[in-house]
């Protein structure tokens, strides 16, 4: 998804224009999100504190936590608006793929260059994402799901043309090429990794991860 | 960082010996702490005070959160990988039956604390991980246990010989520590980790399998 925006809000409300109460909230849940993004990136989840992210969009902590809940919530909505973004990016990717194999890879690429350019946001929901208390946050989100369903589609589209076998265990394999796609990012995060290095070698994990799904 | 760092001198001067003992009281109650609270649940302020120490003294012997807790693994993992050493030599089998044993040992291990595991992987994306800590799935010494057995497999002929160690670990290596995220959304226990793993393994090993 896009950042909702003041016109999309009015879009969203066609009997009557928004007032101009609404705006001015929708202003302010905007200007939060963008210094929490910030914040998130510069210092972690941890490190970003409410406190910080309201001085940074100018406001009181009271102002933000009439928008927002806590902290937990705030990153939620920013992942949120990541993944839906990206979820139909990967979507867009996997259609000019060539076989069942180009398609994942495309999957993995749409992926990793939305994130090149907020790995340090990427950091940070690991992070969180392997947290206890955290974890299910983040890992419930429907959107999260999304990107298992991105790649067991790309499979279950090859059993149908019978380049995969039916046997291909279609759920498992999704599964182990989004926790393999998720592997990767370590590499990019922490060993700046370019975007080649990456593709040569999802290519070749993807290859051995489908193997024995192929037909003859 | 240096296996041998944290044992202590053949003659330690009493002020080394102090040292040590305030290292080894802040591992122990940061193992706690972490095991309970998570890791990002703990601060070093916590372990701190659990210890009964200082939290100056805790800064002077470590440098971060992150640090600490990749101190408390190194300390677990030696056990565990004195019984994979035992163990692993006697394996016999092919090769997708011993990798799957090495890593239900694994599973055995880090469940009795899991949540300390958990920590562990937090923290290798952790903000104050400190260049001399280790994170999760770097481990060398593992990763050699790996390559061996695969490089068995490749004499006994369940292994193409051309296939790439460094790829198959990376990919068995993700499977493992994604696997654990079955703690965080099903609460699964050691065996149904194992059975998951499992699956994982005969997976990967079709695309290791010599070409027919």
């Amino acid at each position: 998804m896009k950042h909702i925006s003041p016109t999309q809000v009015a879009a969203d409300l066609p009997a009557r224009a928004p007032t101009r109460r609404a705006l001015a909230k929708q202003q302010t849940r905007l200007k939060v999100l963008a210094a929490a993004r910030r914040l998130f990136s510069e210092q972690g989840y941890e490190g970003a504190t409410i406190r910080d992210i309201a001085a940074a969009a100018g406001m009181s902590t009271g102002a933000v936590f009439a928008n927002f809940t806590d902290k937990s919530d705030l990153f939620r909505e920013i992942m949120t608006d990541d993944m839906e973004a990206l979820v139909a990016a990967m979507r867009d990717a996997a259609v000019r793929g060539r076989g069942v194999e180009d398609a994942v890879l495309k999957v993995f690429m749409a992926g990793y260059t939305f994130y090149k350019s907020r790995l340090q946001l990427a950091r940070a929901a690991f992070s969180v994402s392997w947290d206890k208390d955290g974890g299910p946050n983040l890992r419930g989100m429907t959107s999260s799901q999304a990107f298992q369903d991105v790649f067991a589609e790309q499979l279950t589209a090859a059993v149908e043309r019978g380049e995969l076998s039916k046997e291909a265990e279609v759920k498992l394999r999704s599964q182990m090429l989004f926790d393999t796609y998720l592997s990767n990012f370590p590499q990019a995060i922490f060993e700046g990794w370019s975007l080649d290095a990456l593709q040569a070698r999802a290519r070749d994990q993807i290859r051995i991860l489908l193997a024995g799904a192929r037909r003859g | 960082m240096d296996a041998d760092l944290g044992r202590i001198p053949a003659s330690p001067s009493p002020r080394q010996s102090q040292k040590e003992a305030t290292r080894q009281r802040v591992i122990a109650a940061a193992r706690e702490l972490f095991d309970t609270h998570g890791y990002q649940g703990t601060t070093i302020r916590e372990i701190a005070r659990h210890a009964g120490i200082a939290v100056g003294s805790v800064f002077t012997t470590f440098a971060s959160k992150g640090e600490i807790l990749s101190e408390v693994m190194q300390a677990r993992l030696d056990p565990l990988y004195a019984e994979l050493d035992r163990v692993v030599p006697h394996l016999r089998g092919p090769t997708v039956d011993r990798l799957r044993t090495m890593f239900a040992i694994h599973f055995e291990f880090e469940h009795r604390h899991v949540r300390l595991f958990l920590s562990h992987i937090s923290a290798a994306y952790d903000w104050t991980l400190a260049p001399a800590a280790r994170p999760y799935g770097r481990n060398a010494r593992f990763q050699e246990l790996i390559r061996e057995t695969l490089q068995k497999g490749i004499a006994q002929g369940d292994v193409r010989p051309d296939v790439d160690f460094q790829e198959v670990v990376d990919l068995i290596m993700a499977a493992y520590g994604w696997t654990y995220r079955l703690v965080i959304t099903d609460d699964a226990d050691a065996k149904a980790l194992i059975a998951v793993m499992d699956r994982q393994i005969g997976l990967i090993a079709e695309g290791f399998a010599p070409r027919n």
